[in-house]
Parts: structure tokens; C-alpha cells; sequence
């Protein structure tokens, strides 16, 4: 599977955002949060702009990182897909995308958390992403 | 607050019962209330709703009682909401007081499932004036851990991470589909039956976010969101004496009675069973008439019928 690659300035103009995924809570384990921290230097951006990748499908995505009084930043995350303004999302393309996100998070993430049982979890619920890792 | 997935009405062959909704701690509930005489709330968890217990009302109902069937906010035909944070254990005590206290429910007999258990319990617990009776199946009250199974990253941590969530049991669906399918006995009669109900009344991603809120919400370590509630669940359990009965699946491999229904007769000596039928985690499913025959020779026990 292509990898996921963060980038840093995607071109935007004739784009539209579409909200494909959306986790209200990013620190339920507590290393996940740190992961996109460190991935696109948090602590220092803050809210100032979204993280962004490129997944396999060529589509970029938006990283929106969301603050809640109280608690850790970011307390949640909203993933955007950016396709050309007025084209209609593949729907096949953009869940194939979602998963090469997931995998390249969880390695991220490490630890205890590893790629083959994400893929291990997505073949006990049949997703054919996984099937095919 | 926004809300996905607002079903309002499902027909059924095995679902013939007026839907009734109630404005309960600011949610739109849904249940169905059938028969008369002493109420049996039946309660259900993730990611189930009160379809779960369609073999379970005309026996009970025809034995003359009164049978509450509430959908948890967030399944079944009740509201959705689309934000975590609207879900708290204590919140959906809450729900199921602000419905049972609305229809003045006395003398209830709480059959508690999976997370029907800690807030049905919760409600037990705290309302002891209107409950006669316990009926505890596959379902846990106490802190820490709750199974070896929920400490483990393949697949139940993992199925409920972060992002991952929402990718599985969200966008596809997985508890409410494959997850079920895995935790019955007689999964082509499940598949056959049941399976696209349970599919079908989540029929959003937007609609499953409780799917994967509730799995959140089992304590893993001591600073887990949800810890006092099941310390003081477990205190004040082992103070009750409500008549209780102990029904579990014998091939339950998650919440196995070896562990859970023993667990719960340490706290509750004077429990009657386990009774063992067929059944993994949905036993229900497998052995619904089975069940809802003990549920009434239990009542008739401790009414002073006889058997």
C-alpha cells in the first residue's frame, strides 16, 4: 500500500473541503494525541493551520485539529478530503484512503499499537482494506 | 446539539408494537410499553435496541405483566446524538430515570444486558423504591478490569481507537454487523433474522457513534472516565438485596459466566442461578422464549406462585 505523506503547502485553489472522518476524542489513549503533536509540531502551530497529507489515491486531506476548554490539545480531530470544487468524492477511493491514514497513524503511534493488528482487526470485520494489506 | 439517523418508525413481523417517545434529561426516547400488571424493563446495550428482546414479550406479557422495552439514546429508534461528549454513564442512568420515573414505574423487575447492566443497575441502585427484582445476563458492575478480552489491543482496543472508531464500527458499521453476527451461537438463523435489522437501524456513520463511545467507556486503568460510577455500583450492590436472577450463555467467551456470573454471586449471595442456556455475549438471540420462561418462574418464585 503507498504510503501516506504529509505535505506542507498543497495547492487549495479551485478545492473544496469535504468532512470524511471526524474523532471527537483523540486522547482517549493518550499516545495518539501525542503522535499528531509531534507530527505537525503542535505545540508550537496550534490552531494556526491544518495538517496535511497525501494518501494513495492522490487526494490531498486537511487535518483539522479541534481545542475544548479543559482539556489537552487537540482534543479532537476532523478529517477533510480536498477534491476539485465541483467533482463528487469517490467514495471507494476516499475509504481505501482512510485506511492507508489509520495504518500510517498506528505506526506513528507504536508501541504496543501496531500496524498487522490493525490489519488483523479490519480482516475479523471482513473490510476488504485489509484483505488485501 | 445535532442528531443522525432519526428513525421514527420501523415495522416488522417480529416488531408488531406501538413506538411511544418521551422527553426524557432533553433527549426524544423511544420504548415500547405492552401488557399489563407488574413492569418488566428489559434493557439492552451496545449496539443493540429493544429488538434485541422481541422473543421475550409475548411470554412475559401473556404471564400477565406489563413489559418496558426503552432504546438507549443513541440505538434503535431513540434520538442520536452526533457528539461523544453527549454520552456519559451517568447521563443514560439519567435517560432511564427521567423515562421510568415519567411512566411512574413501581415494583419493576430490571433485566439488565451488556450496558443495559450499569445503568439499569444505576437506576436500581439509586430508585430502590420502584424495583421488586434483578435479572443480570452477560453484563458487569464493578470497576477493574472488566475482562482480559477488553484489555486487549487485537481487536477490542484497537477496534475502538482513536479514528479507528469511526473508521470501523462508523463508517462500516462493524459492531452492529459482523461484531453481533460473532457473538451468537446460531449465526446463519441470526444472519437470516435479525442481522440486517440491527445493520439498518444505524444507517449512517453519523447514527453508530455510541458503537464506539460505550467501548470507551469501560475503565481500563485508575484514571478512567466512569471509575467511581462502577466503584459505587459494586459498593452499593453488594448492600441490595433485590431478588436476583443470574441468567448467562454458556458459550459466552467474553463475559464468561466462570468469571462474571460468579463475580456477581460474591456480591450477591443470595442470587438465584447462573442458569445456563445457549448463547455467546447476544444470548438473546439463541435463547429468547428460554429466557423469558425463567424470567416467569423467577417472578412466580418470589410472587409466592407456584411453579
Amino acid at each position: 500500500m503507498t504510503a501516506i505523506h504529509v505535505i506542507e503547502n498543497p495547492t487549495l485553489e479551485n478545492k473544496r473541503r469535504v468532512l470524511v472522518l471526524a474523532e471527537d476524542r483523540v486522547g482517549h489513549y493518550p499516545e495518539f494525541r501525542e503522535f499528531f503533536v509531534k507530527q505537525f509540531a503542535l505545540a508550537a502551530n496550534g490552531l494556526s493551520r491544518p495538517g496535511y497529507v497525501q494518501a494513495p489515491s492522490g487526494m490531498v486531506y486537511a487535518l483539522v485539529f479541534i481545542g475544548r476548554s479543559g482539556e489537552p490539545f487537540p482534543d479532537g480531530i476532523e478529517v477533510y478530503a480536498l477534491p476539485d470544487a465541483l467533482e463528487p468524492l469517490n467514495g471507494a477511493e476516499v475509504d481505501a484512503d482512510l485506511w492507508a491514514l489509520l495504518s500510517w497513524m498506528i505506526a506513528g503511534v507504536g508501541g504496543e499499537w501496531r500496524a498487522e493488528d490493525l490489519d488483523a482487526t479490519g480482516r475479523l470485520y471482513q473490510l476488504s482494506m485489509a484483505a488485501s494489506a | 446539539m445535532g442528531t443522525s439517523g432519526s428513525v421514527q418508525c420501523f415495522t416488522h413481523e417480529q416488531w408488531p408494537y406501538e413506538p411511544k417517545f418521551e422527553r426524557v434529561n432533553g433527549w426524544r426516547m423511544h420504548y415500547i410499553d405492552e401488557g399489563a400488571g407488574d413492569p418488566v424493563v428489559l434493557l439492552h446495550g451496545n449496539p443493540a435496541w429493544g429488538f434485541l428482546y422481541r422473543k421475550f414479550i409475548k411470554p412475559l406479557t401473556a404471564a400477565g405483566r406489563r413489559v418496558i422495552v426503552p432504546d438507549m439514546i443513541g440505538f434503535g429508534l431513540s434520538e442520536k446524538p452526533v457528539r461523544e461528549q453527549a454520552h456519559t454513564l451517568d447521563g443514560h442512568i439519567a435517560n432511564l430515570t427521567g423515562l421510568l420515573r415519567q411512566l411512574d414505574v413501581r415494583n419493576a423487575t430490571m433485566v439488565c444486558h451488556d450496558w443495559g447492566g450499569p445503568t439499569g443497575l444505576g437506576f436500581a441502585l439509586s430508585n430502590p423504591d420502584r424495583v421488586r427484582a434483578l435479572v443480570i445476563m452477560s453484563t458487569w458492575a464493578w470497576p477493574l478490569p472488566p475482562a482480559e478480552f477488553h484489555k486487549r489491543i487485537f481487536p477490542w482496543r484497537m477496534m475502538h481507537a482513536p479514528l479507528v472508531g469511526p473508521y470501523l464500527l462508523g463508517r462500516h458499521n462493524a459492531l452492529a454487523g459482523r461484531g453481533m453476527y460473532l457473538s451468537v451461537v446460531d449465526r446463519k438463523k441470526f444472519k437470516a433474522e435479525a442481522q440486517s435489522v440491527y445493520e439498518g437501524i444505524l444507517p449512517d456513520p453519523g447514527s453508530r457513534l455510541l458503537t464506539w463511545t460505550w467501548p470507551r467507556w469501560i475503565p481500563l486503568d485508575g484514571g478512567a472516565r466512569g471509575l467511581a460510577r462502577f466503584e459505587w455500583l459494586e459498593r452499593e450492590l453488594r448492600k441490595s438485596k433485590f431478588p436476583t436472577l443470574l441468567v448467562w450463555g454458556r458459550e459466552d467467551e467474553v463475559f464468561d459466566y466462570r468469571t462474571f456470573a460468579t463475580r456477581f454471586k460474591e456480591l450477591l449471595p443470595h442470587a438465584e442461578g447462573p442458569e445456563l442456556v445457549t448463547g455467546r455475549h447476544f444470548l438473546q438471540e439463541d435463547s429468547g422464549e428460554e429466557i423469558a420462561t425463567k424470567i416467569n418462574r423467577f417472578l412466580d418464585r418470589i410472587g409466592g406462585k407456584q411453579p
